[in-house]
This record gives C-alpha cells, sequence and structure tokens, in this order.
C-alpha cells in the first residue's frame, strides 16, 4: 500500500526531493485533504502573500485513489487562497489522480517559483521541471490536448488563461470539465509559473488484500447501485438538485433579490442537450454530462449561477456560459456571484461607468459571456472584476452588504440558505469560506424523511423541521467531520452517506475499505476522530490567519432580508437564534467561545508526525 | 458457448472492468496490466472496451512458434509454461486484445466462465452471454470494423 512516494518541487531551486509519507501520519489523517491540510499548517507562515514564492502549492491524492473502490478518482488542490487569504482546497474528479499513482506518486507539494513559464512531467518514478513556454496563453483544452500530443496519453491538471494571469479565482482544470474549482489555486499555478502537471504511468497501486477488495467492493456496487438517488444521478446528474431547490424558492436569483427562476432550466430540459453521460475514474454513478455544445456539464451551480442568478433563462445559454468558464480555467461559483453582484451594485447606482466602464444589466448572454472573458484577460472593468470579494474597498463599504460570501469566498452552490438553517451554519462555518462541500447536511431538503432516519444519521434532538435551529449543530458537525473523512479518502462526495442519501458510505464501510487497501483494522470511531481531526487543523491554520467568530457569519441579505416567494417566502435568518445556534456548534467543536481550537488541542495537533 | 460482447454506447469509461481485472490477476490496482482495456479520449468523445473475441482462426495461436497457445471449448489459452515472452502474439493480434506490461503477457482467459469484467461494469457496457446468430453477427461486424480502423 505505501508503494506511492511524496515529492516535493522546489521551482525556484530547480530542485525535487522525493520522499515516503510515513504511514503514522496516514493513520491519522488518511491522505488527500486531510494530510494537504497538515502540510499546509505546517509548511506555510502566517500572513505570506498568497502569490509569493513562499506560498505553498499540494496536489495530494486520497488514500484510496485509483483503486477498484467505486468512485475513487479524487485528490485536492491545497495552498493559502488568494480570493480569500485563507485555507484555500479544492477537491477534483477525473483521471489526474489515478494517473499520478500509477505514476508513482500520491502528493506532490510545490514550492517557490519557476523563473519561466514551466510544467512538471511525472512518469514511472520520475519527475521532470520542463520548459512550458510552448503552452503559456492556452486554453483549458488546447493545452491537454497538445501535451497528450507531445508526450502520448498523460493526463493532466492545468490552469488556464485565467490561473496565468492571477484571476483570483482562477481553477485547476483536468479533462473536459473537472475543476479543483474554489479558492482560486489556478492562480497559484500561474503565480509560481506553473502551467500544468502531466503524469503518466504504468505502476500498479498493491492492495493488502485483493480478494478482500473484489469481494467487498462487490457488496458495495450492489448497495449502491439499489439505490434509487444512484439511478437519477447517472441520468440526469446535479441539475436535478435545481427543480428540488425552486420549488422550494432556495434558488439564488438576480444577486438573491429573488429567490425563485425558471423552469427552462430543469434537469428535464438540461437533459436534451446531453450526448452521453460519462464516468471519473472508477466511478459507477457516471453523473458527467457530455454536452451537445462540445464541452461538458452543465452542474447544478452552473445552471443555478450562470442561469438564474445571471437573470438567464436560455438553457443553452447557460450551458455556453459553462463551457467558457471551463475553457478559461474559472471557477463557475465565483463567476456566476461575482457578476450578480455588480449587476445589481449598477442597478442601485452603487457603482456606476466611471468603474464599469459600460451599462450593466441582468438577463444579458452576451454581456455575462464578454465580461468572464474580459476577466481572464484581465481586460478593462475585468481586471477589477478579477480581484473578486476584495473589491469591496473599491466599490465602498455599502456593497458588502449586497455580496453573497462568506470569509472573502463568494457561495458555491446556487441555494439560498434563508429557509434551511443548517445550510446556513454549514456555509457560515466551513473551513474555506462559503460552500456547500465541506458540510452540507444535505437531507435537510428532503422535507419527508421520518424523524426517526434523520435522528439516527444526525443524533438525537434534531428538529426534523429544516426552517428550525434545533439541534442543527448536529447535523453540521456530522457532515463537516464525515465529509472530510472521505475527501481524504479519495472517494467522490456523491456516494458519501447523507449528502445525497441516507444510505450509501458510511463509517463502516469506510472501515471495510481502509481494511481491503491498507490492512489497517480501523474502528468507526477512529474514521469519525479523523474527522474532526482535519476540521481542527483547518481551523487551527485559519485561526492563525485572524479569523474568528465575528467571521463566521452570513451574506447582510440572508440575515435582513425575508425571501419573496414560494415556500421560502417571508424566510430569513434571525440573528439571535443564529448566534446561539453558533456557540452550540464551537461547544460541539470543543472551541471557545470565540470560535478557536483550544491550547492543549492546538499543541496536540502540531506534535502529529 | 458464452462470450463477451461489449457496447461501447453504454461505456462510461470508468475502467472498473479493468481495474479488477488486474486485482484479479495480479492482486493490484491497475487499468494498464489488464487482458481489458477502454480506449478513451474525452476530448474527443469516445469510449471503448477492447477485449479479446476470442477468433476462430486466432493469429496470436497461429504464429505462437512456442505453441503456448491451445483453444478449450471455444477459449483460447495462454500456457505459461510454454510462453518465452516473445511478445509476437500481442504484435500480430489485429484486435490489440493482448497487453504487455512488465514483462508479463495478459491474455483474456474469460476468468474460467465468470468474467470480472463484466462482474464490477455498472452499466452493462461488457456481458457474458449465451451466442447467439444475431450476436455473432454484432460481434463479427464489430470485429471487422475494427479491421477497417487499424488498415487506416
Amino acid at each position: 500500500m505505501n508503494n506511492k512516494k511524496l515529492a516535493i518541487v522546489d521551482l525556484s531551486k530547480n530542485k525535487i526531493t522525493i520522499k515516503q509519507t510515513p504511514e503514522s501520519l496516514k493513520k491519522m489523517l488518511l491522505g488527500g485533504r486531510g494530510l494537504n491540510s497538515y502540510y499546509l499548517n505546517n509548511m506555510i507562515k502566517p500572513g505570506i502573500d498568497a502569490f509569493s514564492p513562499e506560498n505553498v502549492l499540494i496536489f495530494g491524492t486520497g488514500l484510496l485513489t485509483g483503486t477498484l473502490v467505486p468512485n475513487s478518482s479524487r485528490f485536492n488542490v491545497s495552498a493559502k487562497s488568494p480570493e480569500t487569504g485563507i485555507l484555500g482546497d479544492s477537491n477534483c474528479g477525473g483521471y489526474f489522480a489515478a494517473e499520478l499513482r500509477y505514476a508513482g506518486f500520491d502528493r506532490i507539494i510545490i514550492i517557490g517559483k519557476a523563473k519561466k513559464p514551466s510544467f512538471l512531467y511525472v512518469s514511472d518514478d520520475k519527475i521532470e521541471i520542463k520548459d512550458g513556454k510552448d503552452y503559456w496563453g492556452m486554453d483549458t483544452t488546447e493545452v491537454q490536448k497538445s501535451l497528450r500530443k507531445d508526450l502520448s496519453h498523460v493526463e493532466v491538471a492545468c490552469c488556464g488563461v485565467a490561473g496565468e494571469n492571477l484571476v483570483r479565482f482562477a481553477c485547476v482544470r483536468t479533462g473536459v470539465k473537472n475543476a479543483a474549482g474554489r479558492c482560486g489555486l489556478g492562480a497559484v499555478m500561474g503565480s509560481k509559473n506553473l502551467k500544468a502537471i502531466a503524469a503518466r504511468g504504468t505502476q500498479g497501486i498493491e492492495v493488502a488484500n485483493p480478494e478482500l477488495m473484489l469481494e467487498t467492493v462487490k457488496e458495495l456496487k450492489d448497495y449502491i447501485m439499489n439505490s434509487k438517488i444512484t439511478s437519477i444521478l447517472g441520468t440526469v446528474g446535479t441539475p436535478l438538485l435545481y427543480e428540488v431547490s425552486n420549488t422550494l424558492g432556495a434558488i439564488r436569483t438576480k444577486n438573491s433579490q429573488l429567490n425563485a427562476w425558471s423552469d427552462s432550466l430543469n434537469a428535464e430540459v438540461i437533459e436534451t442537450f446531453v450526448d452521453k453521460m460519462i464516468s471519473c475514474s472508477s466511478c459507477i454513478v457516471h453523473c458527467r454530462h457530455r454536452n451537445k455544445l462540445g464541452g461538458e456539464g452543465p452542474e447544478y451551480t452552473a445552471v443555478g449561477l450562470l442561469g438564474a442568478n445571471q437573470g438567464i433563462e436560455n438553457t443553452a445559454n447557460v450551458i455556453e456560459l459553462n463551457n467558457v468558464c471551463n475553457e478559461l480555467g474559472l471557477d463557475i461559483s465565483s463567476s456566476g456571484t461575482i457578476l450578480a453582484w455588480v449587476y445589481e451594485l449598477y442597478e442601485k447606482g452603487i457603482i456606476d461607468k466611471k468603474i464599469t466602464g459600460e451599462e450593466l444589466r441582468f438577463g444579458d448572454f452576451e454581456l455575462s459571456k464578454k465580461l468572464l472573458y474580459d476577466i481572464s484577460r484581465r481586460k478593462g472593468f475585468g481586471d477589477i472584476l478579477a480581484e473578486s470579494t476584495a473589491n469591496i474597498k473599491r466599490f465602498g463599504k455599502n456593497s458588502q452588504d449586497y455580496l453573497i460570501a462568506v470569509k472573502g469566498l463568494p457561495q458555491s452552490d446556487p441555494h439560498d440558505c434563508r429557509y434551511i438553517k443548517a445550510f446556513a451554519l454549514g456555509i457560515a462555518t466551513s473551513s474555506r469560506g462559503a460552500d456547500h462541500l465541506r458540510s452540507r447536511p444535505t437531507l435537510e431538503i428532503f422535507l419527508r424523511l421520518p424523524k426517526q432516519v434523520k435522528e439516527k444519521i444526525y443524533g438525537k434532538g434534531v428538529n426534523n423541521d429544516p426552517t428550525s435551529y434545533e439541534g442543527k449543530e448536529k447535523s453540521v458537525y456530522f457532515s463537516d467531520n464525515i465529509f472530510a473523512a472521505i475527501d481524504s479518502l479519495g472517494v467522490c462526495k456523491f456516494i458519501c452517506h447523507g449528502f445525497n442519501s441516507p444510505h450509501f458510505i458510511d463509517y463502516k464501510w469506510m472501515k471495510k475499505l481502509i481494511r481491503c487497501t491498507t490492512g489497517w483494522q480501523f474502528k468507526e470511531k477512529d474514521i469519525q476522530d479523523i474527522g474532526k481531526r482535519i476540521i481542527d487543523i483547518e481551523r487551527l491554520f485559519n485561526n492563525r490567519e485572524g479569523i474568528s467568530r465575528k467571521d463566521d457569519t452570513l451574506p447582510k441579505r440572508y440575515f435582513d432580508d425575508p425571501m419573496k416567494l414560494k415556500i421560502g417566502k417571508g424566510h430569513h435568518i434571525d440573528r439571535k437564534e443564529f448566534e446561539n445556534l453558533l456557540s452550540r456548534y464551537y461547544k460541539l467543536r470543543d472551541w471557545t467561545d470565540n470560535g478557536q481550537v483550544k491550547k492543549e488541542r492546538a499543541k496536540e495537533l502540531e506534535a502529529l508526525a | 458457448m458464452k462470450y463477451l460482447y461489449v457496447y461501447p454506447e453504454k461505456c462510461t469509461g470508468c475502467r472498473e472492468c479493468s481495474i479488477a481485472c488486474s486485482l484479479n490477476k495480479f492482486g493490484e490496482c491497475n487499468p494498464k496490466k489488464a487482458a481489458i482495456n477502454i480506449v478513451r479520449d474525452e476530448f474527443n468523445r469516445y469510449e471503448f472496451p477492447i477485449v479479446c473475441f476470442q477468433c476462430e482462426d486466432p493469429v496470436c495461436l497461429k504464429f505462437c512458434h512456442q505453441n503456448a497457445y491451445r483453444i478449450k471449448n471455444g477459449i483460447i489459452y495462454r500456457d505459461e509454461d510454454r510462453c518465452i515472452g516473445c511478445r509476437l502474439c500481442a504484435v500480430l493480434c489485429p484486435y490489440n486484445a493482448v497487453a504487455t506490461i512488465d514483462d508479463e503477457i495478459i491474455k483474456c482467459d474469460l476468468c474460467d466462465g465468470d468474467p470480472k469484467c463484466v462482474k464490477y461494469c455498472s452499466t452493462g457496457a461488457i456481458e457474458y452471454l449465451d451466442e447467439t446468430d444475431e450476436l455473432e453477427k454484432r460481434r463479427k461486424k464489430m470485429a471487422e470494423k475494427f479491421l477497417e480502423i487499424s488498415e487506416k
């Protein structure tokens, strides 16, 4: 199992060190997100500029990545985020992570800055820093196709033009649409003059007990395939969630001025644009749409944020904006949030043509498309937009009141969090800012799920009403922990217990999968403790960057403007109830009432090795 | 007689078939060390499972100078004791169905009637079915199409 290595690449010194990750450390943090966060916490000094050579950029695969374990395609890209100044971390599927392991490595830590455009070529136990000037300036598909042509069938993780130009929400791309989208990690690649990592390998992943793995996976596969949600996700993918949220009146529309939008973006309409549903490595769900417009997607996030939030109804237009973001290497969540924000600011007269250079309006597909290009090129107003949420300073203090972001990170998912209170606590406390993939207790949305089922998963005392604050700290706590564990295993959250279904991979399954892969005899509680450990390490990193209770908050609109439409009508977040909920969450985490990891725990975590 | 039939339109490219094959045959997870290979390219938009057709007149057997190949119940087996690892079979197979990697020669033996690729495929892109006239016609057509492509 330990046949995969750790590489430390110093781009300034042109030096590569190859090591073994200590097994003791893997047992404490598994891999993927867990180990990445550990290294960030150990290697990054507080207060550094995210674009300085001191920033540490990590590509880390999960403990089970590239194996027979279903949906084990994932890796995490991590660094200090140039968008938020705190922990930057993003999880990604596709084929790159498995290939990196077949090439002999499970983690690459990149420090320093190359003198000229470069890329890394990883092949069978070897890493080379190569001249990247021929690839600089290329869109994400072009660079990947060129590298495949030049180096045979490599799998590539790259940044687009947006990353080269240090757009603070540039993503890392692999394949046609897989992205480590959040936190501007593509721009960190750009700041290091690193265009891409290309990997190709023929070495297998050793497994402690092959027969047991064959047996366990067969059992798990049957279990997952028997769930109704699996076949729905495999047919329509995540756009399924658009209609669910829209019925509730919880689709962020026109910068959350409204909370519901057109049926033209429902999954059944998106489906008419799909050629074939395809998979990431080892994936049995196949939720990726190969669309008829030349790209892949859209996911639910794109449907909401490039559709409803822009005030665009035309399905083909939304898919095209999705494809444009992917080509340029822009994070869809931040792009869709930032554009909607400035459209409203312009409507309200908070910013004007002196800054924007032109009239801004919702519902203008051509305008949104042009601005996306301009952002990636840092051209005109695009140069300003590329600074993301830091524009509060430029646009004036009251612009902040209309910004749908937490800790400087635009909210990832198109779900308006005023109705479901647990979702609100989730985005307020997530370790990378406003994001649903860290801790969203999705099951809260299934209004008819029996109380016993919810209580069995989240714990006793969780009120079954999604608009109640009662016990909701437990739903978030549970989700935060288990998602940290699944991210560190390298398995897609889609088949994680509590994310899409009350079934799927829970701690019991994790225990079995870890056992057949590594031979380690974990107890279920050990894995839950790993999740907790990861959350604490990430919080420690953020505490050192100045994050405390004051930052665990929500967009002003979520508190002060009640929702206007549908079931959600009249709902908002009550400040006092929210503060109480936050205190209960801290207590459960054993953080101080100011949201700090306690000193003893910090010492314990810093001593890990 | 039962054979493998592939349905590329159902293949999503995940490679669970190849990984299961390598795990079963070599005890490791390695889609490149398998008797079934998925040729895929998401930029050119295709996924295609490549399996041994268990030919009626197999090139691997015909040209093996060590007589390492034999046919038993319609399945072509490679005898490891006779094989000297020259890889001629892999070079000559027009369907690229004999894989070579790490000095291993990998030839599909249908897992003695329990093919792992089929078992771990989640979409029915590979099926293990009793031969029928219709299925055989389809299989032959696919083989011909293949030859056509490789001759181009």
